[in-house]
C-alpha cells in the first residue's frame, strides 16, 4: 500500500459516516446489480525478458456467475469461453494445463467475488463509488512467486481496468470500455 | 516320585525357562517386532519373484499415504478444521505432511523443472505436424495462445507451447483447485481432498491410534460431514481394532467358561493355577525360541500358535484327573506312554506344516511345536511335585459321568468303515474350495465401501492387473514398452475398454528423443520466424530460442522418476532384476471380463519379455496351492501316524484313529452339505481337531476302563470348544472359519470317543481298581 493511499484512507476515516460507508461489500453489490454486460477490451501483455508487448483487442460478453466470452478480433481471431469449470476455444485448441485455475481467477476478479479471493489474497479497497481501486496481494509465498499483485480500477457499475504484475516484471493489462448492460435473458 | 534324576531334570527345566525369560526380555527391550500385514504370511512366490516385487511396488503409493474425501455444507470451514487437527499430528513417527490447500500442489509447476528436457518430448500430433509441413500448421494455434487471457506465454523458452501440449497428454489427476482447497467434483457432489503422507509404517500401532482418534474426534465435532477414507493405514487399523475388540468379548467369554468348568470339576483354585502353569511355561518357551529363530513374529502366528498350544491342556487334564481320583496310588509311569504318544503325534503334524513353503505357517508350526514341548515338559517334570488335594467330589463326578455316558451299543469296525466310505463319497461329490483373496481381508464392509467409492470417484485403479516387461537394458526396455503401448493403443481403438499407464508414454527412447530434437530445430526455422513476425515480437527472439535447444539434455528414467510428476510413476519402475536385466510394469485399468483377459494374455504371449499378471488371480492361485500343499503334508503325516499306531495297537488301531479321522470327515461332510467351501483357515482348524482327537483316541484306548480318562477327555474337548469353537463368532473371516471347524470337529470327537471305546477284555492296560 503506497503512503498516498494510506494517507487517503486515514483521511477517509475522518469523514462523516455517510461518506466512508463505501466498502468491499458495497462494491460487490454495485457490480452485482449488472447481471450481464458486453463491451470491448484492449489487452497488453508486457514481456520483460523481451522488452516488448503483445497487444490484442476484441469484444467481450459477461454473464455473472456463468461465463465470460472473450472474442479476439486482432491480431488473430479466436473465441475463448471461460466458465468456473473450463476453458473452451472456438478453434478447438486444447486449454493449457492449469488453465482452469487461471479462468477461475479471471472470473472471480471480473465478478468481484471477494469471499473467494480472500483465502488467497489480502484485499484492500480505496477510493469511492465513482472511482475505486482494489489491490490484491497474494498471502502465500508460493503464489507470490507467480503473481506479485493485482490491481482493479473501476467506477460506478463497471470494472474498467485490470492489471496483473509478476515478480519477473511481466505485466498483463486489460482495459474494458464501451460497456453496456444486456437484457437479463440476453 | 522322588527320583534324584527326575529332580535334577526338573531343576534343569527351571534354569532353561529362566534363561528364556532373560533372553526374551533382552529381545523385547526395543519393542515387539510384530507384523500385522496378512500378506506377509504368503510365501515368496518361487516362480515369479519379479511379480512379487511388482505387486509390492504397485501397492506402495497407497501404503505410505492416505487420502480423505470430505463432503460438507460448510466446506471451507469444515475442511480447515479437519486439516488443523491432522496438521497437529505432523510430528516424527506420525505424519510427514498434509496437502489440502490448492497451493500445496502449485509448488510443482512442471515449467520450472522441465527446462532441460522439454525439446525432446513431443506429442504424436506435434510430431506429425512437423513431419508433414515442417510445422507451418502449428503457427496459428501458437499465435492464438500468445494472446489468450488464460495463458502464460513464454515466447523465448517455448514459443509453440510444446511443453503444455505434452503435459496435457500425461495422465492427469481429477483433483483440482476450488475455493482455495484441493477439490474433487464427482457424482454431482463437491468433495475436499486431503492427502496425508505417513512418517512411519502403516502398521505402526501408535500412528494408527493417533490418526483414528483425530478422525473420530473430528467426526464427533462435525456429525453432518461425510468423510471417505482410502489408504492401507485405515485397513490395518481396522484389523487391529477388531482383533482387540474380539479378544475382549469372545476371548473373555471363553475364558470365563473354562474357569467355571474347571472350578466345578476340581473344586480347587490350586488346580486352576496348575492348569495355567504349563500353558504359560509353554508360551514363554515358544515365544522366545520362535523370536530367536525367525527374528520377527507375525501377530497371526501369535494368535493361532497360542491356540494350538491349547492342545497342551490335554496333558494337564489327564494328569490331574488321574491324580485327583487315584490320590496316593497315582503313578506317572503308567500315564507316560500315552502322554508321550500324544505329544509325538501332534508335533509330527506341525513338523509337516513347517515343511510347507508358507513363511507364516512355518512360524506358526514352530511356535506350536515349541509350545507343546515346553508345556509337556512342565507337566511331566513339575506337576507331579506339586501338592494336589484330591477332592472326593471329583472322583464321584467321574464315576457318575462314566455310568451316565455309556453308550448302549458300540461301533463295529465294519459299520465305521461303511460310514467312512459314504462320507468320503459325499465330500468328493459336494465339497467346494474357496481361495479368494477376500479371506485375507479383515476390513469391515463399511471401510471397504468407503475405499471402493474413493477409488471410483478418483477414477483410479489399485494396479491389480499389469504387464510385466523386461529387457536387457534401459533403452531396449523403453523400446519394448513403446511397442507394447502401440499395440495397446491399436486394441483400444479396436474397442478394448481399458486404459493403461506406461513409462514409455513419458520417457521416449534416446533415439526418439534425438529425432524429436531434430523436429524442433525444423520448427524453429521458418515457422518460428513467421510466428514472431505475425505476433510483432522482436526479431532477435528466434536466435535466442535456438540457443536453448543446444542446451537440451536427454531425459533418462532415473531423472524422470526424481521429478515431482515422475515420483507418481516410481511404482511402475522395477529397475535392475537379480538376473541382470531391467524390468517395468504397464498398469491396466478399465473393463474386467474373461474376454478382456484373453485379449491381454494373447497380447503378452505374442511378445518377448512381456507377461500379463492378474494380481488378484495370482494370490488366489497361491492360496489354493498352499491349501493343497498343507492338505498333502498333513495327509502324509496322518498316514505315517496311522502306520505307527497300527504297529503299536495292531487290531485296535482303528479305535485310536476313529475320533480324529471321523471328526475330520464329519466336519468336511457338514461343510459339503451346508455349502461351506474349504479354505486354508478351516484346514488349520482341522489340524487342531486332529491333534485333540488323536490325544483323545490314544487315552481312550490306553486307559479304556478308567472314568478318570473319560473325564479328562470330556474336559479337554469342552475347554477347547470354549477356547476355539467360540471363534466361529468372529467377524474376521480367517478366525471365523477356524472356529467353525473346531466347533463341529471337537463336538464330533467327543461324541465318537464312547462309541469306539474298546470292550473291557480288550483293554491295553491291566485292569485297575478305581
Amino acid at each position: 500500500m503506497s503512503p498516498r493511499i494510506l494517507l487517503l484512507s486515514l483521511l477517509l476515516c475522518l469523514l462523516p459516516v455517510s461518506a466512508q460507508a463505501f466498502d468491499l461489500g458495497d462494491l460487490q453489490q454495485r457490480l452485482a446489480a449488472t447481471p450481464s454486460l458486453a463491451g470491448s477490451f484492449e489487452q497488453q501483455r508486457y514481456l520483460a525478458d523481451l522488452d516488448s508487448t503483445l497487444d490484442s483487442r476484441g469484444r467481450f460478453r459477461f454473464v455473472r456467475g456463468e461465463r465470460v466470452v472473450w472474442q479476439l478480433e486482432a491480431p488473430v481471431e479466436e473465441r475463448i469461453e471461460l466458465t468456473p469449470e473450463a476453458i473452451t476455444s472456438g478453434s478447438g485448441d486444447q486449454a493449457p494445463p492449469g488453465g482452469e485455475q487461471v479462468a477461475q481467477l479471471f472470473l472471480q476478479l471480473l465478478e468481484g467475488d471477494w469471499q473467494a479471493l480472500e483465502s488467497r489474497f489480502s484485499i484492500t479497497l480505496s477510493g469511492e463509488a465513482a472511482q475505486w481501486t482494489v489491490n490484491l496481494i497474494p498471502r502465500e509465498a508460493a503464489l507470490r512467486e507467480r503473481i506479485e499483485r493485482i490491481i482493479l480500477n473501476g467506477g460506478e457499475r463497471y470494472l474498467q481496468r485490470l492489471e496483473m504484475q509478476t515478480p519477473t516484471g511481466d505485466r498483463l493489462h486489460v482495459r474494458l470500455f464501451d460497456q453496456h448492460t444486456l437484457a437479463p435473458d440476453a | 516320585m522322588s527320583h534324584p534324576g527326575s529332580r535334577r531334570l526338573a531343576w534343569l527345566w527351571l534354569v532353561v525357562l529362566l534363561a528364556c525369560a532373560v533372553w526374551l526380555a533382552v529381545m523385547l527391550r526395543q519393542g515387539v517386532p510384530a507384523d500385522t500385514d496378512l500378506t506377509a504370511l504368503l510365501p515368496a512366490d518361487r516362480q515369479a519373484p519379479l511379480a512379487e516385487q511388482a505387486d509390492r511396488s504397485l501397492g506402495r503409493g497407497f501404503e505410505d499415504r492416505f487420502l480423505l474425501l470430505l463432503h460438507s455444507d460448510d466446506r471451507r470451514e469444515t475442511t480447515r478444521a479437519l486439516a488443523e487437527r491432522l496438521q497437529a499430528l505432523e510430528t516424527p513417527g506420525r505424519l510427514a505432511g498434509l496437502d489440502w490447500r490448492e497451493l500445496d500442489l502449485a509448488d510443482d509447476d512442471p515449467h520450472d523443472w522441465m527446462g532441460a528436457w522439454r525439446y525432446r518430448l513431443l506429442t504424436p500430433a506435434v510430431q506429425q505436424a512437423i513431419d508433414t509441413d515442417n510445422g507451418e500448421s502449428l503457427v496459428a494455434p501458437a499465435l492464438r495462445r500468445l494472446f489468450s487471457p488464460a495463458s502464460r506465454p513464454d515466447p523465448v523458452a517455448d514459443p509453440f507451447a510444446l511443453l503444455d501440449q505434452w503435459l496435457a497428454t500425461q495422465p492427469g489427476s481429477p483433483i483440482r483447485a476450488a475455493d482455495g482447497l484441493l477439490t474433487l467434483d464427482a457424482d454431482g457432489e463437491r468433495f475436499s481432498v486431503l492427502i496425508g503422507q505417513l512418517d512411519g509404517s502403516p502398521y505402526s500401532l501408535p500412528l494408527q491410534q493417533a490418526l483414528h482418534e483425530t478422525l473420530t474426534a473430528f467426526q464427533q465435532a462435525h456429525p453432518d460431514a461425510e468423510l471417505l477414507r482410502s489408504g492401507l493405514v485405515f485397513h490395518a487399523a481396522a484389523g487391529a481394532r477388531q482383533a482387540r475388540h474380539e479378544i475382549s468379548t469372545i476371548g473373555a467369554a471363553s475364558l470365563v467358561g473354562v474357569l467355571l468348568l474347571i472350578g466345578f470339576v476340581f473344586r480347587s483354585p490350586r488346580v486352576l493355577l496348575q492348569l495355567m502353569l504349563p500353558l504359560l511355561a509353554g508360551s514363554l518357551f515358544a515365544l522366545t525360541l520362535t523370536l530367536g529363530v525367525f527374528g520377527r513374529l507375525h501377530l497371526l502366528t501369535l494368535a493361532f500358535g497360542a491356540s494350538l498350544i491349547g492342545i497342551a491342556i490335554d496333558y494337564v487334564l489327564h494328569l490331574q484327573c488321574d491324580r485327583a481320583i487315584q490320590g496316593t496310588a497315582f503313578r506317572l509311569r503308567r500315564l507316560l506312554p500315552s502322554l508321550t504318544l500324544g505329544l509325538i503325534s501332534s508335533v509330527v503334524a506341525y513338523v509337516a506344516q513347517a515343511l510347507t513353503p508358507m513363511p507364516g505357517l512355518r512360524q506358526m508350526a514352530a511356535f506350536a511345536a515349541f509350545g507343546l514341548i515346553g508345556a509337556w515338559l512342565t507337566v511331566v517334570l513339575w506337576l507331579p511335585r506339586f501338592r494336589l488335594r484330591a477332592n472326593p467330589a471329583t472322583a464321584r463326578l467321574a464315576e457318575r459321568w462314566w455310568r451316565l455316558s455309556q453308550p448302549r451299543r458300540r461301533l463295529s469296525p465294519r459299520v465305521a468303515l461303511i460310514a467312512a466310505v459314504l462320507l468320503i463319497a459325499l465330500c468328493a461329490w459336494r465339497l467346494d474350495s474357496d481361495d479368494s483373496l477376500e479371506l485375507l481381508n479383515p476390513s469391515p464392509a463399511s471401510l471397504m465401501q468407503s475405499e471402493a467409492r474413493v477409488q471410483r470417484l478418483l477414477d483410479r485403479d489399485t494396479g491389480s492387473r499389469y504387464f510385466l516387461v523386461r529387457a536387457a537394458d534401459e533403452q531396449a526396455l523403453l523400446a519394448r514398452l513403446g511397442e507394447l503401448d502401440t499395440a495397446l493403443d491399436a486394441a483400444i481403438a479396436d474397442g478394448l475398454a481399458i486404459d493403461y499407464q506406461s513409462l514409455a508414454d513419458t520417457v521416449p527412447t534416446l533415439a526418439e528423443q534425438q529425432r524429436n530434437l531434430a523436429r524442433v530445430r525444423t520448427l524453429y526455422a521458418v515457422p518460428l520466424e513467421t510466428l514472431v513476425a505475425r505476433a510483432g515480437l522482436p526479431s532477435t527472439l528466434p536466435e535466442r530460442a535456438r540457443v536453448a535447444l543446444d542446451e537440451s539434455t536427454p531425459l533418462t528414467i532415473a531423472a524422470w522418476l526424481e521429478t515431482p510428476l515422475g515420483q507418481f510413476q516410481q511404482r511402475l519402475w522395477l529397475g535392475e532384476t537379480p538376473a541382470g536385466d531391467v524390468a517395468a510394469t504397464v498398469v491396466l485399468q478399465g473393463e474386467r471380463s474373461a474376454e478382456v483377459d484373453a485379449r491381454l494374455t494373447t497380447l503378452a504371449e505374442t511378445r518377448d519379455g512381456v507377461t500379463y499378471v492378474d494380481r488378484v488371480e495370482r494370490i488366489g492361485l497361491l492360496l489354493g496351492e498352499l491349501r493343497r500343499h498343507t492338505a498333502g503334508w498333513v495327509a502324509l503325516a496322518m498316514a505315517l501316524m496311522s502306520l505307527g499306531l497300527a504297529w503299536r495297537y495292531r487290531r485296535r488301531a482303528w479305535r485310536v484313529v476313529a475320533p480324529p479321522f471321523g471328526a475330520t470327515l464329519i466336519v468336511l461332510s457338514v461343510f459339503a452339505i451346508a455349502g461351506v467351501p474349504l479354505n486354508l483357515f478351516n484346514q488349520l482348524g482341522l489340524l487342531l481337531v486332529l491333534g485333540i482327537g488323536l490325544d483323545a483316541g490314544i487315552f481312550n484306548v490306553e486307559h479304556a476302563r478308567r472314568p478318570s480318562a473319560w473325564l479328562a477327555i470330556t474336559l479337554s474337548t469342552l475347554t477347547s470348544l470354549l477356547a476355539f469353537g467360540t471363534l466361529a463368532f468372529s467377524a474376521t473371516p480367517a478366525l471365523h472359519y477356524l472356529g467353525l471347524t473346531c466347533l463341529i470337529g471337537l463336538a464330533s470327537v467327543w461324541l465318537l470317543v464312547p462309541w469306539v471305546r474298546p470292550p473291557s477284555t480288550d483293554s491295553h492296560e491291566e485292569r485297575t481298581h478305581v
